[in-house]
């Protein structure tokens, strides 16, 4: 269960990027599972292959996560001003274009990051590896960091209003596309902190964006699309219910647990526990 | 005017003396096609890669001195198809393949294997795979199918091994991918785990490529195994569940299988690794052929030499062996020469056999090498002779 909720806290992380946008500009990214796994390569390639440190990686792989997301919005998303269907078309895309660079350039070999904190230690009887813990706490303490940033300073409270009412927003001064390109930087230094994370506990390869994606979106949706809260209590209902299903089933059946819950929810309440209509 | 027709005479001349000597070569030398469907991208790509770049060149020295057949030379041209390690895929390959008139396949994979048995059969088309799947690839019904590489069948060789030199082993959990070749790798090591006195104290089951394997490895550790039989688990899923079964504080033994060692070690972590038990894993080269390979590798590609590249050597040479002592390209009469021929390659002798086990001799048998994980790398261990009877 302790597992469980390390493992739902990292997909928490990468899910809080796709509900910031989503909530924002109502676009659904597909680029972020890749945002996850190009920052995850840039760690390794900067702190284990050129045999810098991972501290010192780690602002490198924002920046390039940052980059790409940006480039993204602005040649892709831009374009076709923000439509759901249509960025949802184009982001599936990019993704394997994406990942097909990464298949031609890093190999399909998976490579590991080290863990920045490495040994175990027993909670309670449970052993834990450090590394799942620091990885759980770095998670816990941004996803704070997003929720009063979202709410106690002048840009988070300038994406809220552009979130609530676009037109409002841009009768009160602010312009909601230097709004937009800062969505994306934020979300993509979830993603590229998520990618640090998963890589650190999970190994790096070009595929591993493909399921936190998938369960960012479950998390998503269950939570409801666009809230904060909700992912955050979505994400560690996943990677408990994940875990124990694992644990005592088998890991065949976490998945179709997972898309039962989500079945589940979208039929009791389709716009998830604290969504709104899009 | 003379000199242009004498030029264009001339220029006939050559162009024809050309078209000649196309025509002559190609009497000369004939051709037949080998189509491999192996994984060149996704997960599994790295054996595929490996298997491509090795298979390459044993076709580079099989064909410098050709297969003769009565007064025709022959060559080997290997074409490579990518199944991406997916059994839809490899289908479409090998229907594509047979279309083009492929009568020689290499298959990578059971899952990508056995769902073409049955039309490379009813075609005629001599199939070798490099696969678990046991009978529902190697039987009476499947003449043309050969398993050119050991896979379960290692358990054969491997859990004998296991009884003499580890006496601390009495309790065996096995851990396998959810698919065909987890279900057989399963089925054959815990036949055989209890065979040779062994309990079988656990059987566990994951999805190939999951995130998280601690789930699975909790499952395991809560059996208190001896021994954790990884079975069919391959790639980074072997590194992940290492690495969650020694967080979770199990210090018994592992024991698994093709394993790119390296990687391996990177993605478990050194310390999770020591003392990994690798069957069929041959650390460093020994003999002058294994070291031939090495070098070839290492000068043509730079380190780290993958071993899994000793697995995909001889194979092609046993089938250019059959084709010659058939004196035949026809794939029904070259099958029966496979399952005569006796072929010295880089496990000393190989020989298509285990007709008690699968009713036909069309699995190769030969030693088993085993290494170990020492100080962060592989070690040549044992070298496993095969079984007697089977």
């Amino acid at each position: 269960m302790l597992s469980g909720l390390v493992t739902g806290l990292i997909y928490m992380l990468i899910a809080l990027g796709v509900t910031l946008l989503f909530g924002i500009m109502r676009v659904v990214n597909f680029v972020h599972g890749e945002l996850v796994m190009l920052s995850a390569f840039a760690i390794w390639f900067i702190g284990v292959n050129e045999g810098l440190t991972i501290w010192v990686a780690l602002p490198v792989a924002i920046a390039v996560a940052a980059g790409i997301a940006v480039a993204c919005q602005k040649l892709l998303f831009k374009p076709l001003q923000y439509d759901i269907l249509n960025c949802f078309i184009v982001g599936i895309g990019a993704s394997f274009a994406i990942r097909s660079a990464a298949w031609a350039i890093f190999g399909p070999e998976p490579q590991a990051i080290p863990a920045m904190l490495p040994g175990v230690i027993k909670l309670g009887g449970v052993f834990m590896a450090k590394q799942r813990l620091l990885a759980a706490g770095v998670c816990v303490v941004l996803a704070i960091a997003l929720y009063l940033f979202l709410h106690f300073t002048r840009p988070g409270k300038a994406m809220r209003a552009v979130e609530q009412d676009r037109e409002a927003a841009l009768l009160m001064g602010i312009n909601p596309e230097s709004v937009y390109v800062s969505a994306f930087i934020i979300s993509a230094a979830l993603a590229a902190v998520g990618g640090a994370m998963l890589g650190s506990v999970f190994g790096v390869d070009p595929e591993m964006g493909s399921e936190p994606l998938l369960k960012s979106f479950i998390i998503v949706q269950i939570g409801g699309m666009g809230s904060i809260a909700g992912t955050v209590i979505a994400g560690l209902f996943i990677g408990v219910a994940d875990s124990l299903t694992g644990t005592l089933l088998g890991g065949e059946l976490a998945f179709i647990i997972d898309f039962a819950i989500l079945m589940l929810i979208l039929i009791i309440r389709p716009r998830g526990l604290f969504g709104y209509d899009v | 005017m003379t000199i242009a027709r004498r030029t264009f005479v001339a220029l006939g001349s050559a162009g024809l003396a050309a078209g000649m000597g196309v025509r002559v070569s190609r009497a000369a030398d004939k051709t037949v096609v080998l189509g491999c469907s192996i994984p060149l991208s996704g997960p599994a790509a790295p054996t595929g890669i490996t298997t491509q770049r090795t298979v390459e060149h044993a076709m580079e020295l099989i064909n410098a001195k050709g297969i003769q057949i009565g007064p025709d030379r022959y060559t080997i041209v290997a074409q490579f198809y990518d199944n991406k390690y997916v059994p839809a895929e490899a289908v479409t390959v090998v229907e594509k393949m047979m279309a083009d008139g492929v009568r020689y396949l290499f298959s990578s994979g059971s899952g990508n294997s056995v769902p073409v048995v049955e039309k490379t059969t009813a075609a005629k088309v001599l199939q070798m795979s490099g696969a678990s799947g046991k009978n529902h690839l190697t039987a009476p019904q499947f003449p043309y199918s050969f398993r050119v590489q050991p896979c379960n069948e290692t358990a054969f060789a491997v859990y004998p091994w296991l009884k003499t030199t580890y006496s601390d082993i009495k309790r065996v959990a096995h851990m396998n991918p959810s698919d065909e070749a987890g279900y057989t790798e399963s089925e054959d090591r815990r036949m055989l785990a209890k065979q040779y006195g062994f309990t079988n104290v656990g059987n566990e089951y994951f999805k190939r490529g999951s995130t998280d394997m601690y789930p699975v490895a909790t499952r395991l550790v809560g059996f208190t195994p001896d021994l954790i039989d990884f079975g069919g688990t391959i790639g980074r899923d072997q590194g992940l569940a290492v690495k969650a079964l020694r967080e979770l504080g199990y210090k018994g033994h592992i024991l698994l299988g093709y394993s790119d060692a390296k990687s391996f070690v990177d993605i478990a972590g050194p310390d999770a690794a020591e003392g990994t038990l690798l069957f069929d894993t041959l650390a460093d080269p020994e003999t002058p052929e294994q070291k031939a390979l090495y070098d070839w590798w290492i000068a043509k590609y730079g380190p780290p030499f993958p071993s899994y590249a000793f697995l995909m050597w001889d194979w092609p040479f046993i089938l250019a062996a059959a084709i010659q002592n058939a004196q035949s390209v026809d794939p029904v009469v070259v099958s029966e020469a496979m399952r005569t021929t006796v072929y010295h390659g880089i496990f000393g002798e190989e020989r298509f056999g285990m007709k008690a086990v699968y009713g036909l001799d069309s699995s190769l048998t030969r030693q088993i090498p085993m290494a170990i994980i020492k100080g962060g790398k592989p070690a040549n261990l044992a070298t496993i002779d095969w079984p007697t009877g089977v």
